[in-house]
């Protein structure tokens, strides 16, 4: 209740109880909490750990809504924690890890898995090899801690050969009605995904569509609008249950929490690519954490951060890294697309 | 059947040109509404059948119009 | 972080200064971007959701879009006045597929030429349905004033992706008058090439028309009976061959669309088109004229004492083909040049030149679009201003239908556009139109009089989409 003097807002909060099973990277549990300003601007929140971010999921519905708000919490809390464990690189017994187990062979892919290949794969052909899921092992030898280690060439060159979309092969899946086949893969030893690049943005998509799939069939007897916001990647159902725009402050770090802006949102997504936090300085040359998987060096001027509104923030987060991949021609791609963006230069 | 020879070379030039085209994000002016080759149908449509009825030559651009007793 | 309903924050993103502004004043919806975007959703993954929603779902009425226009075409001398008013909606399912309606009314009043000469004496006509007749003064154009109809068509078409590479399109038509019916289906399919850089189009279209003109068919060639004579009735029906008959046309189209970079567009089309059946049209005449020398040399052929005029005749086949070219360029100042070229050749012995030249103005919200437009045609074998008494009974088709003969045709227009905030569009077009048809001047008497007079026409169009 300590947020009554902080903000004037009134507030009750649950914790919820997630299964253990439901829970595998062992995460505290989620909060969800009713908080109203006053008549006109009041809510549900969902707060959670995922992804290495706060987690929120904004649900616009009256006090008296509590258990369909609670269903779409629990709904999206384990969505997010599915996708968190599925990809993670750091754990064994899970996806991640039986598709690395199997390298060298051809293996069947769950359609999921096929779907976020084939979104990275465009991403590869549309960024001329840049933006590329088998870079990943390049962390083995660079470390973006603020400190000067940069590694050495011999490091960096023994890692290319196993680096490179066009060595993988990967099959679609096909059903012409009679036979069908599911996606394959040929991951060849030595060979490492990183699905790092697209996994926060898509449980953003899918919290959402599952949000809205759920509200469609629970027919709540009033208007009911989302946004779901994990560290900075947004997207939202469209305007607020009142009709307004939803407002986001896109914080400055140098301000201390004070927002440099608000932005009105009223449908789309919002995504960031990009962190000023992570860099190597060495005699007074900054080295972005963003490694050019054709040399395994970081990429030349790039700009700091990138946000861009894009209809889903899947999409969003694609274009923020495929500009963010073109360096010094980064705000050049931006303009191109003819999205909405906001750029941090270096 | 001249022609059609002629259309297919054509066909086969324009392919075989790697430097024509543009990549996908490069697509925002071509996008545009005013940026397709038929801008407003509705329009095109009300000139096709006034040059239909006015005009022995109609077609080419789409369909060569009719169901007009016009002609 | 601070985090409530009102203010959620981004907590990623130092702005520079000259951003920031632009932030405060940004209001982010689905209309700034829409026309970009559409084309990204196509290239890079909508698949990734699966069929996920991402928005809340539009009301039925988002998901059209409807333009509504009429155009107003009045010739000059009180000739024909048509008035065509149409709306359009089309139902998007997603950014490639769409379902397309049309719905197009359409008025005409007032008299066209009958292809009659005009003459130093006044002439008199039977009505094309042999009730009464019409009288044209010495020196006047033979104009049919019983030109009157009104018609509708309807027409719904179909197009969606097949997949990545290809994709199709469906649709049909009908179109219904008291004297004309037609009834289409169309198709066509489109292959994507090179980054969908150039699309491959193949496409054909079948109708099938009926024709029950006021009066009956008449006997091509026949003569047209005399109004007031003993035995009119007898002539008029020995002038008929049955009541009804019909036409089918087929076409077929292979485009050839090319991104030639990011401001420019072109398209090469070849088509062909065949139509087949009762090509004729019924209320048309043809003089004869009297070229044996004396008094009457150019004049009116006389049989009994009165004027001889002829029902024309066209082919029942007609083979068209054409190629066109079109080009669209965005200038730097977002100014549009539209450019197109048309030739076209049949088997009747027309050729056909098209120049259209459209520049698209812009001016904010507003736009203004000027167009000039060439027409040139060259006659068909059959066609003949008239015939005469020592050829009509030789010649095996003939028509003095203007539109089959040698003509130019002007058009210049002018486009005024207003695009309002909600994305909806107000515009008005005016255009004039003139006709200039040529050929030979005939002899004797003949020679005095206007074989070949201009048509001027203006169009007024004005339209709202939304």
């Amino acid at each position: 209740m300590q947020q009554d003097n902080l903000h004037g807002f009134s507030e009750s909060k649950r914790l919820l109880s997630i299964a253990k099973m439901n829970n595998p990277s062992g995460h505290p549990m989620p909060e969800l909490s009713f908080l109203a300003a006053d008549q006109s601007s009041a809510g549900f929140l969902l707060q959670f750990q995922a992804m290495a971010s706060t987690c929120e999921l904004l649900i616009d519905l009256p006090e008296s809504h509590w258990a369909l708000a609670e269903q779409l919490a629990l709904q999206a809390v384990r969505e997010t924690w599915r996708i968190e464990f599925k990809f993670s690189r750091y754990r064994t017994g899970n996806w991640h890890d039986k598709v690395h187990q199997k390298r060298g062979h051809w293996q069947n892919l769950d359609e999921e898995s096929a779907r976020l290949i084939a979104f990275a794969d465009q991403a590869w052909q549309l960024s001329d090899g840049l933006f590329d899921i088998t870079s990943g092992i390049l962390r083995k030898v660079w470390r973006f801690d603020g400190s000067d280690r940069l590694p050495e060439p011999e490091q960096v060159a023994t890692l290319l050969p196993h680096i490179g979309r066009q060595k993988i092969q990967w099959s679609l899946p096909e059903d012409d009605g009679v036979n069908s086949k599911p996606a394959q893969l040929y991951l060849p030893e030595g060979m490492e995904l990183d699905f790092g690049g697209v996994g926060k943005e898509y449980a953003v998509d899918r919290v959402l569509g599952l949000s809205l799939s759920l509200l469609q069939k629970a027919q709540p007897d009033v208007a009911c609008s989302l946004l779901v916001n994990f560290g900075g990647d947004i997207a939202c159902s469209g305007p607020r249950a009142n009709g307004e725009p939803w407002k986001v402050g896109i914080e400055a770090p140098d301000r201390e929490g004070k927002e440099a802006a608000l932005l009105s949102l009223t449908g789309g997504a919002l995504a960031t690519s990009g962190d000023s936090q992570r860099y190597l300085l060495k005699e007074g040359k900054r080295y972005s954490h963003l490694l050019n998987p054709k040399t395994g060096w970081p990429i030349e001027n790039a700009v700091r951060s990138i946000t861009v509104a894009a209809p889903t923030c899947s999409q969003g987060g694609l274009i923020s890294s495929l500009a963010l991949l073109q360096g010094a021609g980064a705000e050049n791609l931006l303009k191109q697309t003819g999205l909405k963006y906001w750029l941090l230069s270096a | 059947m001249k022609r059609i020879a002629v259309a297919a070379a054509l066909i086969a030039l324009l392919s075989g040109c790697a430097d024509l085209g543009v990549k996908p994000w490069q697509r925002d002016i071509l996008a545009q509404p005013e940026m397709q080759l038929i801008s407003d149908p509705v329009e095109a449509g009300l000139d096709d059948h006034i040059y239909f009825s006015k005009e022995a030559t109609s077609g080419g651009r789409g369909f060569g119009g009719g169901g007009c007793g016009c002609n | 972080m601070a985090v409530d309903l009102e203010v959620v924050v981004v907590a990623v993103t130092k702005m520079t200064s000259q951003t920031e502004q632009a932030v405060a004043e940004h209001q982010l919806t689905h209309e700034t971007s829409k026309a970009s975007l559409t084309m990204l959703l196509a290239s890079a993954g909508c698949a990734l959701l699966a069929g996920l929603p991402n928005q809340a779902q539009a009301s039925e009425l988002d998901n059209w879009d409807f333009d509504a226009a009429t155009l107003i075409y009045a010739e000059s001398d009180s000739r024909v006045t048509a008035a065509e008013p149409v709306i359009s909606a089309t139902r998007n399912f997603d950014s490639e597929t769409k379902l397309n309606l049309k719905l197009a009314l359409d008025t005409l009043t007032g008299a066209s030429p009958s292809g009659a000469t005009p003459s130093d004496q006044a002439q008199t006509f039977a009505r094309p349905s042999g009730r009464g007749d019409y009288d044209i003064k010495a020196g006047e154009q033979p104009l049919d004033d019983t030109f009157r109809d009104s018609r509708a068509a309807f027409s719904a078409t179909w197009s969606a992706p097949i997949n990545r590479d290809w994709a199709y399109s469906a649709g049909g038509y009908l179109s219904s008058e008291h004297d004309y019916r037609s009834l289409g289906v169309n198709g066509s399919i489109s292959r994507y090439l090179n980054e969908k850089n150039t699309t491959i189009t193949l496409g054909g279209s079948f109708s099938s028309d009926s024709i029950d003109p006021e009066g009956g068919l008449p006997i091509g060639l026949s003569a047209m009976a005399v109004p007031g004579s003993a035995n009119f009735d007898q002539d008029f029906s020995n002038s008929r061959q049955g009541s009804s008959d019909d036409k089918t046309i087929t076409d077929f189209l292979v485009g050839v669309t090319q991104v030639i970079n990011r401001r420019t567009l072109m398209q090469f089309n070849y088509s062909i088109s065949a139509s087949d059946g009762y090509l004729t049209d019924p209320y048309k005449i043809v003089s004869v004229i009297d070229d044996s020398s004396g008094d009457n040399y150019g004049g009116n052929y006389q049989v009994n004492g009165q004027n001889l005029y002829i029902y024309e005749k066209r082919p029942d086949t007609r083979l068209k083909q054409a190629l066109y070219w079109q080009t669209k360029y965005q200038r730097e100042n977002s100014d549009i040049i539209d450019f197109s070229y048309r030739f076209m050749f049949d088997d009747w012995g027309i050729n056909s030149h098209t120049l259209d030249l459209k520049y698209r103005w812009q001016l904010g919200d507003h736009y203004l679009e000027p167009q000039l437009r060439w027409y040139s045609q060259s006659a068909a074998d059959f066609y003949q201003r008239y015939t005469t008494a020592s050829d009509y009974q030789n010649v095996d088709e003939i028509s003095a239908d203007y539109r089959l003969g040698d003509m130019d045709t002007y058009t210049v227009g002018l486009r005024y556009g207003y695009r309002m905030a909600g994305g909806s569009e107000l515009y008005a077009r005016l255009a004039l139109y003139q006709q200039q048809s040529s050929g030979s001047s005939g002899f004797g008497k003949l020679k005095e009089q206007a074989l070949y007079p201009d048509t001027t026409a203006t169009m007024l169009t004005v339209g709202y989409k939304f």
